[in-house]
C-alpha cells in the first residue's frame, strides 16, 4: 500500500509539471460570489439540489478544463456554456483554484447508503479500476475529477452522457470506460461513490 | 466492429468480468487500457492532463531550454493554448491546429511582433494543418475544410468549403486526428490511426498513411500496418516519404519501440499489429514472421511519441544539417520514468540509412523530479532557415536559429 502510494505521487509529479499562471483563490471566490455560482453550486461548492453537481474540492485542473470546454462550448451543458462567455484563461484559473480549496464534503439531501446497491458498485467500481485514474480514494488528480461524495444523481448523469458519447471531455478516456456499462451498473456505480 | 483478439479478450475479461459475464456482447476494454495485461492492471499510469488556458510568457520554460553551440532559442510566439501541427502560408502566415481546445490560429508577423489570431473553433480535434495554392485545408477527424485565399482574409475567414462527403474518412476519434501534408507532387498526405490500443481491426481502414487528390477523390495507400503516424515528410532528394509512427501503450516501459519509418514503395506494410522490427506483439491475435513486414529505419526509443518530423533544407544552419530530419517527441505518458520530451535530429547517409538519432533542443525533461515543462509536438523550417518548434502544454511556439 506505502508503496503503491510512492508510485501514485511519482505519477502525480509528472503530471502536475511546470504550474501555470499564478492563482488566487480569493480573487476567484469573489468573482464567484459576483457571478452567482453558488446559487446553483452551494455556497461553499457543495450543490443543495438537482440537476447541479458540487464543486468543492474538485481538483483545479479539472475545473479549469471544464470551464474552457464551457467557454469553447466543446461541452453542451446548460447553463454552462452560456454563464462561461466572456471569462478570461486568468479568471477561470482563480475560480478553479477557488473551488479547489473548498473543504469537499456530502450535500444536506444525501440519503442513506443502501449497503447491496453499494457493494455491488464497490465491486464494479474495483474491476473497472475507477480508482487507478480517480484514486483510490476517488478525490481525483489533476484533470480527472474527485467523484467520491458527489450527488448521486449528477454522477448518473455524468456516466450516462460518457456512454451515450455526448460527453467527451478533455479526452476520450472515460467513453472508453463507459463502453457498453449497462444502467443498472451505473446506478449502482453512482450508489457507491456519492456514499463516499 | 472490432473483435478483440484472444489474448487481448482475456486481458479484457480479467479487467472486467462483471460486465462480460452480464452481457451478450463483451464490451471491448477501454481503449486507453487494451492489451494491457493483468500485472499492470493497478498501475497508475494515466494520460497528462493538457492545459488549455494561457500560459504567460514569463511561466515558459524558456530558460531551461538547450540546443547544441551556436544556435539559440527563443520564444517565436504565446497564447496559442494546445498549439500543435503547423504549415505555413505563401505570405509567410503560420497556421497551427489543435486537438482539445477545437481551434485553429493564424500567427503572422505586424511590426517585429506575432500577432496570434483564432480564425476557425469549435472545431474536433483539428489536428490537421496543410496550405496548397494559398487555400489553407483543416481536417477534425473526419471533416476537411478548405479556407480560400486564407491569407488575404485572416479578420474574417468566413464559410470553409466543406470537403467532409468528398474525403469520406472513418468518424472514429480514438487516433482520428490527423496529420496532414502535401506532397512534392500534390496529393494531400494523412495518417488512420488504429481507433484502440491494440485491437483487431480493419487493415484496410485503418493504421495507414493514406494520400487524395485535394478534392478528396482517388484515395490511394502509401504505407499499412502503421499505428499511428502524426507526422511525416519527404526526403528533399530520394523523394521518399519519412513517417514517425507511436507504438502501443501496456507493454512494459521499455516495449514497444516508437519508430522512425521510410517508406520507400507506396503500400508496404509495418506490421501493426503483429510486429514492431523484429518484435512479435504478445496481445496481436496471431503469430506472424516479422521478417514478412517492412523493418523500422531507426529505433527512436520506447514510449517517447515522435509527431512532427521535417527535413532540413534551409542555409541558415550548418551544411550538417541539410537533408537530416528534425523529430519532435512529445514525451511518454505510459512509462515510469518519463521519455522523449525534446528536439532530435536523425542522421540519413549518403545511402539513406538513418546513422543516429542526435538530441537537439533538450530541456522539456526534468529528469532529477521525472516532470516535464513542455510538449514540443512539430517542427517548421521556415523560408529563413530558422526552425520552429510548437510546444503544446504552454500554447507557444519557440525558434531557433544560428546566433
Ligand atoms: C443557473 C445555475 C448555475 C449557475 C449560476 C452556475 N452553474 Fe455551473 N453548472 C450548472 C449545472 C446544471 C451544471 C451541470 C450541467 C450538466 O452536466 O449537464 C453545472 C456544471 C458546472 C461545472 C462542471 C462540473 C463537473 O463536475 O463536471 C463547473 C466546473 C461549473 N458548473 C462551474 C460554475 C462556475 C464557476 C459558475 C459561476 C461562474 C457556475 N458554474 C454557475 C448550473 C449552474
Ligand atoms: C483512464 C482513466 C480513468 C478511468 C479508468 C476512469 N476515469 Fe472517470 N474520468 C477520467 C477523466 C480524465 C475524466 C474527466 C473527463 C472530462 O473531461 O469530461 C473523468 C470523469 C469522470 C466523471 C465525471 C465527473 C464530473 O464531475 O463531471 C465520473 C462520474 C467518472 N469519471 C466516474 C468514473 C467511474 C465510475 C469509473 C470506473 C467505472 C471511472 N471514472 C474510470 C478518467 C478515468
Amino acid at each position: 500500500m506505502i508503496l503503491r502510494d510512492a508510485v501514485v505521487a511519482a505519477a502525480l509529479a509528472a503530471a502536475v509539471a511546470f504550474p501555470s499562471a499564478a492563482q488566487d483563490a480569493a480573487q476567484g471566490a469573489a468573482l464567484a460570489e459576483a457571478r452567482g455560482c453558488g446559487s446553483c453550486h452551494g455556497a461553499k461548492g457543495i450543490a443543495e439540489q438537482p440537476p447541479m453537481p458540487s464543486l468543492a474540492g474538485q481538483p483545479a485542473e479539472f475545473v479549469t478544463l471544464q470551464m474552457i470546454l464551457f467557454r469553447e462550448r466543446l461541452r453542451d451543458a446548460p447553463p454552462m456554456p452560456d454563464l462561461a462567455q466572456g471569462l478570461e484563461d486568468g479568471q477561470i484559473e482563480d475560480l478553479a483554484a477557488h473551488f479547489a480549496a473548498l473543504p469537499p464534503g456530502p450535500p444536506p439531501d444525501r440519503g442513506e447508503a443502501d449497503a447491496g446497491r453499494a457493494g455491488e458498485g464497490a465491486a464494479l467500481s474495483q474491476r473497472m479500476n475507477c480508482g487507478v485514474c480517480h484514486l483510490p480514494t476517488y478525490a481525483g488528480r489533476a484533470q480527472i475529477p474527485r467523484v467520491a461524495g458527489q450527488r448521486e444523481e449528477y454522477l448518473v448523469h455524468a456516466l450516462t452522457q460518457y456512454r451515450e458519447g455526448t460527453r467527451r471531455g478533455s479526452d476520450t478516456n472515460m467513453n472508453a470506460v463507459m463502453y457498453g456499462v449497462t444502467d443498472a451498473q451505473i446506478a449502482a456505480l453512482a450508489h457507491y461513490l456519492a456514499q463516499r | 466492429m472490432f473483435r478483440l483478439s484472444a489474448t487481448i479478450g482475456l486481458a479484457a475479461v480479467l479487467a472486467l468480468p462483471p460486465l462480460a459475464l452480464a452481457q451478450q456482447a463483451p464490451p471491448a476494454a477501454p481503449s486507453w487500457q487494451q492489451g494491457r495485461p493483468d500485472s499492470m492492471a493497478a498501475s497508475p499510469l494515466a494520460p497528462h492532463a493538457p492545459r488549455m488556458t494561457v500560459t504567460a510568457p514569463d511561466r515558459l520554460p524558456t530558460s531551461a531550454l538547450r540546443v547544441p553551440e551556436g544556435f539559440k532559442v527563443e520564444v517565436w510566439a504565446h497564447g496559442a493554448p494546445g498549439a500543435r501541427m503547423m504549415a505555413e502560408g505563401p505570405n509567410g502566415t503560420v497556421f497551427v491546429g489543435s486537438r482539445t481546445i477545437g481551434r485553429v490560429y493564424a500567427i503572422s508577423e505586424e511590426g517585429g511582433q506575432r500577432r496570434v489570431r483564432t480564425i476557425a473553433q469549435q472545431l474536433n480535434q483539428p489536428n490537421g494543418v496543410a496550405v496548397r495554392d494559398g487555400n489553407l485545408y483543416v481536417t477534425a477527424i473526419n471533416r476537411v475544410l478548405r479556407y480560400d485565399g486564407i491569407e488575404g482574409k485572416l479578420e474574417n475567414p468566413g464559410e470553409p468549403a466543406d470537403l467532409t462527403a468528398a474525403f469520406n474518412l472513418p468518424t472514429e476519434e480514438h487516433h482520428g486526428w490527423k496529420f496532414t501534408a502535401f506532397s512534392p507532387e500534390g496529393r494531400l498526405f494523412m495518417n488512420i490511426g488504429v481507433p484502440c490500443n491494440i485491437c483487431e481491426f480493419d487493415r484496410d481502414r485503418f493504421a495507414m498513411i493514406v494520400s487524395f487528390r485535394p478534392d478528396g477523390s482517388d484515395r490511394r495507400v502509401e504505407a499499412k500496418g502503421v499505428r499511428n503516424s502524426v507526422g511525416f515528410d519527404w526526403h528533399p532528394t530520394t523523394r521518399e516519404l519519412w513517417a514517425t509512427n507511436n507504438g502501443r501503450d501496456w507493454a512494459g516501459n521499455e516495449m514497444p519501440h516508437d519508430t522512425l519509418l521510410r517508406i520507400r514503395r507506396a503500400g508496404e506494410d509495418f506490421g501493426f499489429p503483429f510486429c514492431v522490427g523484429d518484435w512479435n506483439d504478445p496481445a496481436a491475435s496471431e503469430r506472424r514472421q516479422c521478417s514478412e513486414f517492412a523493418q523500422p529505419a531507426a529505433s527512436l526509443g520506447p514510449h517517447t511519441a515522435p509527431l512532427g518530423a521535417r527535413f532540413y533544407t534551409g542555409s541558415m544552419f550548418p551544411e550538417t544539417y541539410r537533408n537530416h530530419l528534425f523529430v519532435a517527441r512529445r514525451g511518454s505518458w505510459n512509462r515510469e520514468q518519463l521519455s522523449g520530451y525534446d528536439v532530435a535530429v536523425a542522421r540519413i547517409g549518403a545511402d539513406g540509412n538513418v546513422t543516429g538519432i542526435e538530441p537537439f533542443l533538450t530541456g522539456f525533461r526534468d529528469e532529477a523530479n521525472n516532470r516535464f515543462l513542455g510538449r514540443p509536438v512539430d517542427v517548421l523550417q521556415r523560408r529563413d532557415g530558422s526552425l520552429l518548434v510548437s510546444d503544446e502544454q504552454n500554447g507557444a511556439i519557440y525558434r531557433i536559429s544560428r546566433q
